[in-house]
């Protein structure tokens, strides 16, 4: 079963310099200053680890929250 | 006519010619005059790819990943003047997130096989005096974009054996040299562009002062590669790039 505060911790732990206590399910990622295209990369590796799902970039340029790409991860994963 | 851009009379073997680079320089060659012998591991696309040829082409399926593949199509080829080694896969794979396998899966095919391929023409002596080897490697091996660890390494890896089949086959004449393109538009690149996050290939492409490249580009330097007029270059590696790394 998928669980949102899971995704969050590891959402969070594709940043260095970002405390992972500043993450929350409705954060909107994009406006973290660390976020770049390596960490979106590292979002999309993640997912297919995890998960074994695969996030394209369209799916993180859709998404403003972290709930959105897991909300997009559950609906790939089926 | 005395054309030293002709292929007239050589036969040359194309990997990777269902799509993209590979196929281009087949179609490329077989209009400078060469009988080309198109492979690939997509019968389909072969069939299509040698549609769109008009001169001679034989089609031979194969998967470059097994050894034994590789031994049946390089039974099956005449002697030839020349081969463009044009398959490969694109990887972005933060280095978080390597592990053996990915590194193993990606080698495999970017390199492992290639090589492998090379040692059975050489060893079976498929390769005529004067002949010319052209590896498809990539400016990423010169870089450092990120994620690009394996596919870079991969291609570098490739770039340094095409100079090491340089001085070997030197004595045979048999010239052996890499084209690094920078991003060429290509079904490879679609599925790279769309998988990775980039912002867009908009803002990408601005950083090629020429663009970003045709496959017809590269399929002009593999031609002139194959042909007489670079008889006197081995060992090269030949950036390609729109003008990418002069940033």
């Amino acid at each position: 079963m998928m669980n949102i505060e899971k995704f969050v911790g590891e959402f969070a732990a594709q940043f260095e310099d970002t405390p992972p206590e500043s993450f929350k399910a409705d954060t909107i990622f994009r406006d973290t200053e660390e976020w770049d295209s390596l960490v979106a990369l590292s979002v999309i590796a993640l997912a297919d680890e995890e998960y074994g799902v695969k996030l394209t970039g369209d799916d993180i340029r859709s998404a403003a929250t972290i709930n959105d790409i897991f909300e997009i991860i559950k609906a790939k994963k089926g | 006519m005395n054309n030293i851009f002709s292929l007239q009379n050589k036969s040359i073997l194309i990997t990777g010619a269902s799509s993209g680079i590979g196929r281009q320089v087949a179609i490329t060659a077989s209009q400078m005059g060469a009988d080309v012998i198109i492979t690939g591991r997509d019968e389909q696309k072969l069939a299509a790819t040698k549609e769109l040829i008009a001169g001679d082409c034989t089609v031979i399926a194969a998967d470059l990943v097994n050894e034994r593949e590789i031994t049946h199509l390089v039974s099956q080829l005449p002697k030839l003047h020349g081969v463009v080694f044009c398959a490969g896969v694109i990887d972005y794979t933060p280095i978080k997130f390597l592990n053996a396998q990915k590194i193993a899966d990606i080698f495999s095919i970017n390199f492992n096989s290639q090589v492998l391929l090379t040692q059975q023409l050489l060893k079976n002596k498929k390769i005529e005096k004067a002949g010319s080897l052209v590896y498809v490697s990539s400016v990423s091996s010169k870089l450092g974009v990120a994620a690009t660890s394996l596919y870079a390494a991969s291609k570098a890896a490739l770039t340094a054996f095409a100079k090491v089949t340089a001085t070997e086959c030197a004595g045979q004449r048999i010239r052996s040299n890499s084209i690094c393109p920078g991003i060429v538009l290509t079904p490879m690149t679609d599925k790279a562009m769309e998988a990775s996050a980039d912002e867009g290939m908009e803002k990408a492409a601005s950083e090629y002062p020429l663009g970003y490249g045709l496959p017809e580009d590269v399929a002009g330097l593999a031609v002139y590669l194959l042909s007489d007029a670079s008889r006197w270059m081995t060992g090269s590696e030949i950036v390609i790039d729109g003008g990418l790394t002069l940033k």
